[in-house]
């Protein structure tokens, strides 16, 4: 059992943190720890698990307790042995190219005997399903399949207690739905589980209680029936995703829409010997919003990457505005925002991030200014662009395209990890950019964004 | 097949010897032997990737030293010197790429085995995983300088400081954020904790490895009693 007593917690050098909670967490059962970004919960979770104040260093008041044990009095590899951690980005946490090798690290690290290390870890791949990825580098996996391989990490290491933070954030919804299985069988096995997140649809029948976390402390907590009798207005308010998975009814992208700004002949690339897409003929209507879906693999970045002209097809030709354009002249013409936000900004704070190469004109700075209070960053308007959070460059990139200037935006999964508030205001800005004749196609599996902004679909099939 | 690879202590002793002869010998031109064992010990781990890039290199050697040696050519870009030195170090070019590409894992066991601290070994293991984390990040930057439009030939050329300091202030923010999270990862995973670390790894000596050890030091002799020490 897990019990937090009166707990506050203050990160050292700045004013963030959480105070007065109060919350037990029983075994065997599964909380999921919810509320809008920078509420409080990654706070939370390293609190549970001994990081805060250990790793991330603050002032801590008030008891955490693991079975009874306070949990600072514990060092940092004991914690390790009771509560087992699963981070948002899975790739920067691999010690070993090998899956095996990295399963083992952790029973390395405890110095187990070679032949308990090698069972457990045999015990965790065909536990987790992961038999078919044993001869590949880690390197080329999935995002979901490196998040299952993160999760066996833990999983051989057999701790009682899970604490995922965000697992999903880079996810598609196959990555996520066998995740949500993996997790289903971890709580079927006894398992205590508790997972900070954003999205919660996946987590159906999994959960047994949401604590909504907002401002640095529990706000309230609800069942899964409790959590489903939500109006939609409720949610809104409280700035959650859907509770339960929704069907969406989106048309699908005719042969012709109206005006196209965007269109694709016979557009086929090839990596190496394997063919990624071949013979695509598509048409982007100027002023609308079309969405790209299909499963991981499908090459959905990499047709974004060859329509920008970052990366040359294999063969076919790009029309824009009724021309075939180069590569170069392409990316003049066209904005791509990629899913990973980390390396995607060179100068010094967000306001000089939005102008980079641009007049700063007093149009364009009340331009900027507005869009940065509508996407909610208006407060780091001087903070440095590395220093914000990861939905937070989300919605930077995303401003920078819409002021770049360029008529098409390509953005690539631009809602993964954000909350339903943050979530609806990228929708809205989406809806305003296409209103004023852009053309916008989004890489997305996030079925709530498709429903509040896309005016197509366009399944990508391998 | 997949590539195999031998003990640790065998490729440490072969990257020894390699040194010790092309360091006494007196006959550069016959560290061919030396090489033709390093292709031989690669094909016996089945490293068929290594094997054919470098003999497609050293067989380029060969042709340039016969043609400086017989015809009186003269290379204009490089001098005559840089080909006799890649002639004479490609034994240790083979053997040490060799060794640096052995998994991680089996480095790491033997390092632990040896009673090494585990910051040594986690600090090569993330070594390792360092180059191909550095690759896949510097491609994101440039791509996205691409995108920004900044990667012109007119805003390189005029602005070369700003270039530089696009590619590099990005690289080296992200290199902070995955050591942070790298950290993290260890911490959580007790790496933290005293004592001798475990390993997965760790392949045994078998026949092969024992003839391997034998075949190096007996070649290494030959070639030096043959070629002459100069010391």
């Amino acid at each position: 059992m897990i019990t937090l007593r009166n707990v506050s917690f203050q990160y050292e050098g700045c004013g963030e943190g959480v105070h007065d909670i109060d919350l037990i967490v029983h075994d065997g059962e599964c909380v999921v720890l919810t509320g809008p970004s920078g509420g409080g919960k990654t706070t939370l979770t390293r609190l549970i698990n001994g990081l805060a104040p250990s790793y991330y260093q603050g002032t801590q008041k008030g008891s955490v307790s693991v079975n009874g044990t306070e949990i600072t009095t514990l060092p940092s590899w004991r914690i390790g042995q009771e509560i087992g951690s699963v981070f948002q980005d899975p790739k920067s946490q691999f010690f070993s190219s090998e899956l095996a090798g990295e399963i083992a690290f952790a029973c390395e690290n405890y110095g187990m005997a070679k032949q308990e290390i090698r069972t457990r870890t045999e015990e965790a791949i065909a536990s987790l399903g992961l038999d078919a990825l044993r001869l590949r580098p880690l390197d080329v996996l999935s995002s979901g399949e490196k998040q299952r391989v993160a999760v066996a990490s833990v999983y051989a290491l057999r701790p009682h207690t899970y604490v995922c933070d965000e697992p999903t954030a880079n996810l598609d919804s196959e990555g996520a739905a066998r995740l949500a299985d993996i997790l289903r069988k971890l709580k079927d096995e006894g398992n205590t589980l508790i997972i900070a997140e954003h999205r919660l649809a996946w987590l159906s029948g999994i959960v047994d209680r949401f604590v909504y976390v907002s401002e640095g402390t529990i706000q309230w907590e609800k069942t899964p029936a409790q959590m489903r009798e939500l109006s939609d207005e409720e949610r809104k308010r409280y700035g959650l995703r859907e509770i339960a998975e929704t069907e969406i009814s989106l048309p699908m992208l005719p042969a012709s829409a109206g005006e196209e700004h965007l269109f694709c002949r016979n557009l086929t690339c090839r990596r190496k010997k394997a063919i990624i897409f071949e013979n695509l003929n598509f048409a982007l209507p100027a002023g609308l919003i079309t969405a790209v879906t299909g499963k991981n693999g499908a090459g959905k970045t990499t047709l974004a990457m060859a329509l920008t002209g970052l990366q040359k097809p294999g063969s076919g030709e790009v029309y824009i505005g009724g021309k075939s354009l180069s590569a170069g002249k392409r990316r003049k013409a066209v904005w791509y925002s990629s899913n990973d936000t980390g390396t995607q900004f060179f100068t010094t704070s967000v306001t000089d991030e939005l102008l980079l190469h641009s007049d700063a004109s007093p149009g364009r700075l009340e331009r900027a200014r507005a869009l940065l209070k509508t996407l909610g960053l208006y407060a780091y308007k001087d903070a440095h662009p590395a220093a914000l959070s990861g939905g937070q460059k989300q919605r930077l990139s995303i401003a920078c395209g819409l002021l770049s200037g360029r008529e098409i935006l390509l953005l690539d999964e631009p809602t993964s990890g954000l909350d339903g508030g943050n979530m609806r205001k990228i929708a809205a800005v989406l809806t305003e950019a296409a209103a004023e004749g852009k053309t916008i196609l989004v890489i997305t599996h996030d079925k709530e964004l498709m429903q509040s902004c896309c005016n197509f679909q366009w399944e990508l099939c391998q | 097949m997949r590539r195999g690879n031998f003990a640790i202590p065998v490729k440490l002793w072969a990257l020894a010897c390699t040194i010790i002869g092309i360091s006494l010998t007196a006959d550069t031109v016959l560290t061919c032997v030396l090489t033709v064992t390093g292709f031989a010990y690669l094909g016996a781990q089945r490293n068929w990737r290594l094997l054919r890039s470098m003999a497609v290199f050293y067989a380029l050697l060969g042709i340039l030293l016969y043609l400086i040696r017989f015809h009186d050519f003269h290379p204009a870009v490089f001098s005559e010197f840089y080909v006799l030195m890649f002639w004479t170090l490609t034994p240790v070019f083979l053997v040490s790429w060799d060794l640096i590409t052995t998994p991680p894992g089996e480095l790491a066991s033997f390092l632990s085995r040896i009673h090494t601290p585990t910051p040594v070994i986690l600090g090569l293991l993330v070594m390792f995983r360092f180059f191909p984390t550095m690759k896949s990040e510097l491609r994101s930057v440039w791509l996205s300088m691409r995108n920004r439009g900044l990667t012109a030939p007119t805003q390189l050329v005029s602005h070369p400081a700003a270039s530089c300091e696009y590619v590099f202030v990005p690289l080296l923010l992200r290199c902070l954020q995955i050591a942070d999270q790298l950290s993290v990862s260890a911490v959580a995973r007790g790496a933290e904790r005293p004592g001798k670390r475990g390993s997965y790894y760790g392949k045994r000596a078998d026949v092969c490895d024992s003839i391997w050890l034998a075949l190096w030091t007996v070649v290494t002799a030959v070639f030096l009693v043959v070629g002459g020490v100069r010391i």
